[in-house]
């Protein structure tokens, strides 16, 4: 709320880290929705789960706490639909998409909006676009109109166009400023090189530059249909009034077979492990991401590989804070986590520390994550990390709009309707053998694992090639560069843009 | 979520001519014969609880060469006490389902844990185990120390707009101990002795410099009993020194130039203003949400959408037991010139400073405040978190539900004069960003 100091000094870096993952991770702690609890006595509202003839998918809950609405649409095309050369566009069209939309112009829509005291936004993802409005209850009728406008009828009005781009191109630029963010964005365009999760969401400045009107309009009229689309409704409502406002909002949207795209398949592994050198020469700390490719979100092993990764850097008790924090203080945060997506989804390590003790802390990183893949796991400790995640649960529904993401991912990736109800029970009845399999199964091992350090190369260059051979090293704007090309193995020492010795 | 039994939030239609009901939470509240303070709020919507620990303590008790020192201390508060040795704390907490954390700020530090209802017992022994037996160790000093070191540099030092914030700080106030950031200077942290941090437990970590705030699905009675039970036993402490933060008068505009390596230009302007609990504070509110509150607020508008000046803009009036800042950020876009953007700035306070805010506007800027102040109840941990903070900078839990009449009671008229008395262009500090291409930082200052 306004006014409350932000929290800034957490006491744990670790929340961090985390949060970036669970950011990318559309599911990764993903818990659904239903009835009652056979277990503990949390429940959840009756979900009320109907499709319209158009192909629509809408989910209704009712919760009355708090005066409130939420929808939550997602839209099955997002930065792995944009085209060659077009980077950047799923996310332009997201953001033009309510910039004025039926008679309403672009400034009298945000004023249709902020009048009601509400929001609505869309976000642009890889594998979907989300489209998010919440609204007071007592506005439910006039935020679902407008809504339904910027689905349906967005205006695309070349200038708007025009300005959303704009504001993209000064978003990438602006990014190339923050480390944490630097490295994520490196992180992905080195694991994964030309395959979706490696493209920047938001393109690279040479794409982004050359998108215009008709584009953003190409892309909405091929993935904008009911057909590929799914609504979650969770507030104050009625489930019946919901229903009906819903349909009668959308049913005479019109439907097309080819908008739902067709997936690739899963991302390839890592074959040798690599390193990448992100050049920043006045930064005093290094940003530090290890990671792999490894389960997508329909994994039936992911649930045993998060019992494991809570304990190896999901907690805040977890082995890697003992180790790196507790221990040693090389850092004020260290944190693992599966970034578990659509068609497959990545492990990674993120931590950081003070340029001297930044190659330290790699290798702490890495052989105390090493030790943990090939042990069998304390059932001791296996419990206590099943009792984190099981006590942590209501606190993930808590609230309608985080009961709606759930409900959504729950469409989405086409998982049990139950999924909710039986997380508790599912986590319960994991094993610490199976834990312990999951673990050697889907952290990578030393010698196959993409590493990305971000700080000054004159400092870490040698230190790093004297661990790992050859390391490339790049300027932060040169690694929207690296989804273009296919990444095979380590490069020659100095192949891209920065001299050596800088 | 959800199947709720009890209502967790009664709305309560406030008078015959208000237009928006009052929102109040029920809570009751009780003060231990030594002192500490106990709300519990009843939400019994999900079988979790929240528990906050406030120590009314934050940067603003330190002094120069010791700034750091209350969020260092922060850090130590997870090391163990008499009955729970070192790593018990976080084992403890998560083994029985639980999250915990902890932050500072000028005004205080929290201790935040989340869990399910049965682990009650256990959390709130392993509290009162640290407020009144903590374990003030060389080693648990050292530890910490470096991880905070490190902290300061991922907040501070390695970040722009966390460099330009401390900046404006340090050239604001003259005087305040508002002036240094929370995390406190480098070369600070050096020097905090195990001495310094045993007086500093005595003296603030009382149970009578404490608020104490359960919310969730507890009885009320039952949960002061075992509140009794745990902390009843911790012993009073002499009240803590006063804290004087009378500023001299600003003589003028203070520029800061910062030079570093960033992408982007940007600026930040502060202006003091009120403590939270001055009557002004509610029209600068008011004032903040109108100016930068919404895609249709007034500097957004003109900067982002009409002249393309900037990337981002934002307006913020933060709430504090002394006197705060009102804070303007921009960051301009690629090509953009600060000149410009100050140009707008001024033009666009000039106007709220000489005219009254049309009522539409200001409808809407109230109703932004009403829906944010709804959506800050969502959780049981946002809800506890509310409860105190409001418990120790405006002195009472009550002046969060007395929020909406408040704004609702600010007149176009009232906005009109908060912004010609507070936010003077010769009354404000002003921190501009000039990115260096190369590999220098400085930081250039005139007072």
């Amino acid at each position: 709320m306004r006014g409350m100091p932000r929290p800034l000094r957490d006491r744990r870096g670790a929340r961090w880290a985390t949060a970036v993952v669970a950011v990318l991770a559309i599911g990764v702690l993903s818990q659904s929705p239903a009835t009652a609890w056979s277990d503990d006595e949390v429940r959840l509202p009756p979900v009320t789960r109907q499709t319209l003839a158009n192909g629509l998918r809408v989910v209704v809950a009712q919760t009355s706490e708090l005066p409130l609405v939420e929808m939550t649409v997602m839209v099955g095309a997002g930065a792995a639909q944009d085209p060659p050369g077009q980077e950047g566009l799923a996310t332009l069209t997201a953001a033009t998409l309510t910039r004025g939309a039926g008679r309403l112009g672009a400034e009298a829509l945000a004023e249709a909006i902020d009048a009601l005291g509400g929001t609505l936004s869309a976000v642009g993802g890889t594998d979907a676009t989300v489209v998010s409005a919440e609204f007071l209850a007592e506005d439910f009728v006039r935020g679902l109109e407008l809504l339904r406008l910027v689905l349906r009828e967005p205006r695309f009005e070349k200038d708007e166009v025009r300005r959303a781009r704009d504001e993209q191109l000064a978003g990438l630029v602006a990014a190339l400023e923050e480390p944490s963010a630097i490295a994520e964005r490196c992180f992905a365009a080195f694991l994964y090189g030309d395959y979706p999760y490696g493209r920047p969401q938001d393109g690279r400045r040479e794409s982004v530059e050359r998108l215009g009107r008709r584009d953003v309009v190409r892309f909405w009229n091929a993935y904008y249909r009911p057909n590929n689309v799914i609504l979650v409704l969770v507030g104050d409502v009625a489930p019946g009034e919901a229903v009906a406002r819903i349909s009668e909002a959308f049913g005479s949207w019109e439907p097309d077979p080819r908008a739902v795209p067709s997936r690739v398949g899963p991302p390839p592994p890592v074959a040798a492990t690599r390193v990448l050198l992100v050049d920043m020469p006045e930064a005093t700390q290094a940003q530090i991401r290890v990671g792999a490719p490894a389960l997508g979100r329909n994994a039936p092993e992911l649930l045993a590989a998060q019992v494991a990764n809570t304990m190896l850097g999901g907690g805040f008790s977890s082995r890697l804070i003992e180790e790196l924090r507790v221990k040693r203080s090389l850092t004020y945060g260290a944190s693992s986590g599966f970034a578990a997506r659509l068609t497959g989804g990545d492990f990674r390590l993120a931590t950081f520390s003070k340029v001297p003790t930044a190659v330290e802390t790699l290798e702490l990183l890495r052989s105390t994550t090493e030790d943990f893949r090939t042990r069998p796991l304390d059932p001791k400790a296996v419990a206590k990390a099943k009792a984190y995640l099981r006590g942590q649960f209501p606190l993930r529904v808590e609230t309608p709009d985080a009961l709606a993401a759930r409900l959504a991912e729950i469409e989405f990736f086409g998982l049990p309707e139950n999924d909710l109800e039986t997380f508790r029970g599912r986590v319960a009845a994991v094993t610490p053998a199976v834990a312990s399999a999951a673990a050697a199964r889907w952290i990578p091992p030393p010698d196959r694992q993409a590493i990305v350090v971000v700080g000054p190369a004159s400092a870490l260059r040698a230190p790093l090639e004297a661990r790992y051979g050859p390391v490339r090293v790049v300027t932060p704007a040169a690694c929207e560069q690296l989804a273009l090309a296919a990444l095979s193995g380590p490069q020659p020492a100095g192949s891209a843009s920065v001299p050596p010795g800088r | 979520m959800v199947v709720r039994t009890v209502a967790a939030l009664l709305l309560v239609l406030a008078g015959p001519c208000a237009a928006a009901p009052a929102i109040v939470l029920p809570v009751e509240g009780r003060t231990l014969a030594n002192g500490l303070r106990v709300l519990v709020h009843p939400d019994r919507s999900a079988p979790v609880v929240a528990s906050y620990v406030f120590f009314r303590v934050g940067s603003r008790n330190e002094q120069v060469p010791r700034t750091g020192k209350a969020h260092l201390f922060e850090h130590m508060m997870f090391n163990g006490g008499k009955r729970f040795g070192p790593g018990v704390f976080d084992d403890l907490i998560e083994g029985s389902g639980g999250s915990t954390n902890g932050y500072t700020t000028r005004d205080l530090t929290a201790y935040v844990n989340a869990f399910p209802r049965e682990a009650l017992e256990t959390v709130l022994a392993l509290e009162a185990d640290r407020m009144g037996f903590l374990a003030i160790t060389p080693a648990n000093l050292e530890q910490e120390r470096g991880i905070v070191m490190e902290e300061r540099r991922l907040r501070i030092d390695n970040d722009v707009g966390g460099t330009m914030y401390e900046q404006l700080y340090l050239h604001a106030y003259a005087r305040s101990p508002y002036r240094w950031n929370p995390v406190g200077f480098m070369a600070d942290l050096a020097l905090i002795t195990l001495e310094d941090a045993r007086r500093f437990f005595t003296t603030y970590y009382a149970p009578n410099n404490a608020v104490l705030v359960l919310a969730g699905d507890l009885d009320p009675g039952d949960a002061f009993r075992r509140v009794e039970r745990a902390f009843g036993g911790i012993r009073r402490q002499p009240a803590p020194p006063p804290v004087s933060a009378e500023e001299p008068a600003q003589e003028g505009e203070r520029r800061i130039v910062v030079r570093r390596r960033a992408e982007l230009p940007a600026l930040l302007a502060g202006w003091k203003t009120v403590r939270a609990t001055d009557p002004d504070r509610p029209a600068l509110d008011v004032l903040a949400q109108l100016l930068a509150g919404g895609e249709s607020a007034r500097l957004v508008r003109d900067l982002v959408r009409e002249h393309e000046l900037v990337t981002t803009v934002d307006a913020d009036l933060r709430w504090g037991i002394d006197p705060e800042l009102f804070t303007l950020y921009a960051q301009a876009r690629p090509g953009r010139r600060l000149e410009d953007i100050l140009g707008r700035l001024d033009a666009v306070l000039a106007r709220y400073a000489a005219e009254p805010v049309p009522p539409a506007e200001l409808a809407v800027a109230k109703r932004q405040l009403r829906a944010e102040f709804v959506k800050g109840l969502k959780t049981v941990s946002g809800k506890a978190n509310q409860l105190g903070f409001f418990e120790c900078v405006f002195g009472s839990y009550e002046a969060l539900f007395g929020l909406l009449e408040q704004w609702e009671a600010v007149s176009g008229e009232d906005v009109r004069r908060v912004a010609a008395t507070y936010l003077a262009p010769a009354q404000r500090t002003l921190v501009l960003l000039e990115p260096l291409p190369a590999s220098s930082t400085t930081v250039q200052g005139s007072r």
